[in-house]
């Protein structure tokens, strides 16, 4: 069965709402980044015990849905999974949004965003040894190859799509273990220190990737009037449940090896101290222990709402993942000498939520979703509709639907 | 090459903070606000802790001076993506604002705190040394009148002092010193050359049992502390 693509109409009230509503966003964007921008970081929670706050949280949760998305999309174009194709466009362009998402919020977070090109002036004016410069590598093409991706994808060169995919998949693994050396390789914050933190990355993306395009499926395809199998989504679930199990060997196999030998202070920190509540409920209960529940529940996972909520679970549980690390990981004091550690020095850094900080990411957030609401209007996204007419040639851009 | 080294002899110490406010003084380091010492956002070059090991009646509390540790084997330097951190030749580590893009990547990074971040612009001082005006030619922007919001800042050994004491040809370590050493009331502190066998540094720890801070991170700080 050849699978047809098309626009949607975009001529209904709701859409054009919802597209002014997001465009709103980016005003808001603008504003509570020209605010953060002149009146300095002050306006934001982080401080220098925690310098790094909700934007490094949100851009590390983005590159992982980004790598996630994209290693899904491989199911319908490199394993060539007959099923999936109805997801597979759609996954390809939320991969490049996400990520284009993500590198906003890495800008956005640099105190002079303006000197941002210094990192791209490789061996010259740039430190190769620095992770961030070598991410900026993999993130400059890993942005190209998506974008060739798409646009083979458009064109219908299966076979070549077929081959830059594969590449894309090992690059966007390289991507996102990349993302999870920045952490995992600074020895003196004991919650980031960790070989494993890499492949704890790529298990979460892979969740959050899987758990995002099932819900984005589902919304898109009822709000679009689209039919779809419901046998999509359960295979895409029994998927999310084993990565999940995967994810879930991955956080105890880490936070075991950082319990298990006495210098485990920091790590009983993350488990009692101020931000137990990210770890234990969003972490392990929202990214772990319900969607596990429902996705192997005999009569919740044979039902669209069980997979959908689980799906939903698993897309918050595992943004309070990264912030389980980025936050905790800074805000547990330093032993910069034996004993405890009298005054400010000794104590825990607090995180305050702070408006402009929230908004800022928010509208960041809401930009993304602008940019995916306008391409289903002008790219061909989404599968045709049942007894719909697919336009003339199958790379049309900026056909006006049927 | 010399390669600057400090000793700081806690028994000495008396914990006055004279080395705090010096180093403010010196380097124009801004005093932050009651609200932004609240939040963590006041800038420190130099720090001081006081660490309690044991129990009333029987407890003891030591003050712990902590400039920048000035480390051998800098863990910031590894991590900074713009080269906007470095280690100088003779060994001192330096921020450069003009190419810092303020990631905070190295105040992740650093076991010892030592780095501050500028939450705002900073109100521009005039530098207070008026008979000692900056030599801009040779130092770009230090020792800092005016600094820029939205860079990561750090301890640099009082560098612009020991390039001067150097040009005029004066002795480093006896008669030049970073302001915290000459501010020190009960010369607890020694600053000069780890590899110059006849400096007081050396001289001084070999003579005393010393410890570093953190050693296990095999940071290497260059500021040794003769304990009490």
């Amino acid at each position: 069965m050849v699978q047809n693509y098309s626009t949607i109409e975009g001529t209904s009230k709701g859409y054009k709402i919802l597209v002014v509503l997001l465009g709103v966003m980016v005003a808001v964007f603008i504003m509570s980044f020209l605010v953060a921008y002149l009146q300095g970081q002050q306006v934001w929670g982080v401080s220098n015990i925690i310098p790094w706050g909700q934007l490094i949280t949100f851009y590390i949760y983005f590159i992982g849905l980004s790598a996630g998305a994209i290693i899904i999309s491989s199911l319908s174009y490199v394993f060539k999974r007959e099923i999936y194709e109805p997801i597979g466009r759609m996954a390809v362009f939320m991969g490049i949004l996400l990520m284009v998402g993500a590198m906003l919020f890495v800008m956005v977070d640099l105190g002079r965003p303006e000197k941002a090109w210094r990192l791209f002036m490789y061996f010259y004016l740039n430190n190769m040894t620095s992770l961030f410069a070598i991410n900026s590598i993999f993130y400059t093409g890993y942005i190209t190859l998506m974008l060739v991706y798409l646009w083979l994808i458009f064109e219908g060169k299966k076979r070549l799509a077929s081959i830059v995919g594969t590449v894309d998949v090992f690059w966007a693994v390289a991507v996102h273990m990349g993302t999870g050396a920045i952490f995992g390789l600074i020895g003196n914050r004991e919650i980031y220190f960790s070989p494993i933190k890499p492949f704890e990355f790529l298990t979460a993306a892979l969740t959050s990737g899987t758990s995002l395009i099932i819900l984005t499926a589902v919304v898109t395809f009822k709000l679009t009037r689209r039919a779809f199998q419901d046998e999509l989504i359960f295979s895409l679930g029994r998927l999310l449940a084993s990565i999940i199990v995967i994810l879930l060997v991955m956080v105890f196999t880490d936070k075991l090896t950082h319990l298990y030998f006495p210098n485990r202070e920091a790590t009983v920190y993350l488990f009692t101290g101020d931000y137990w509540w990210i770890f234990w409920i969003f972490q392990i209960g929202m990214g772990i222990a319900l969607p596990l529940i429902l996705l192997t529940h005999p009569r919740t996972k044979k039902t669209l709402r069980g997979v959908v909520c689980a799906a939903a679970s698993v897309v918050i549980g595992v943004f309070g993942e990264r912030a389980a690390l980025v936050i905790p990981g800074t805000a547990h004091p330093q032993p910069f000498f034996p004993g405890r550690v009298e005054g400010p020095w000794g104590e825990p850094g607090i995180f305050p939520i702070t408006p402009w900080e929230t908004l800022l990411s928010l509208s960041i957030v809401f930009i993304v979703v602008l940019l995916f609401v306008l391409g289903l209007r002008y790219l061909e996204i989404l599968p045709a509709r049942a007894g719909e007419t697919p336009s003339a040639s199958p790379g049309t851009v900026g056909g006006a639907g049927p | 090459m010399s390669r600057w080294g400090m000793v700081i002899d806690l028994d000495k110490c008396v914990g006055c903070q004279a080395c705090v406010v010096a180093c403010k003084e010196e380097n124009n380091v801004p005093h932050g606000s009651p609200e932004e010492q609240k939040s963590r956002r006041e800038i420190y070059w130099h720090k001081m802790i006081a660490v309690t090991n044991g129990k009333y009646p029987n407890v003891r509390t030591e003050i712990i001076p902590m400039p920048c540790m000035q480390c051998d084997h800098p863990p910031c330097v590894t991590v900074c993506p713009a080269k906007a951190t470095f280690k100088r030749e003779d060994g001192i580590i330096v921020q450069y604002f003009r190419r810092c893009i303020g990631c905070k990547y190295c105040m992740v990074a650093c076991p010892y705190g030592a780095r501050s971040f500028n939450f705002k612009a900073q109100e521009a001082k005039a530098y207070h040394h008026q008979d000692e005006p900056p030599d801009r030619k040779s130092w770009a922007p230090w020792p800092f009148p005016v600094r820029t919001q939205g860079v990561v800042e750090k301890c640099t050994f009082c560098f612009h002092r020991i390039d001067r004491g150097l040009k005029e040809g004066r002795k480093i370590g006896t008669e030049v010193v970073p302001a915290c050493v000459e501010a020190c009331p009960s010369q607890a502190r020694v600053f000069g050359d780890l590899d110059d066998p006849q400096s007081p540094v050396v001289q001084l720890l070999a003579s005393r049992s010393s410890f570093r801070l953190r050693e296990e991170l095999a940071t290497k700080p260059k500021v040794f502390y003769l304990s009490r």
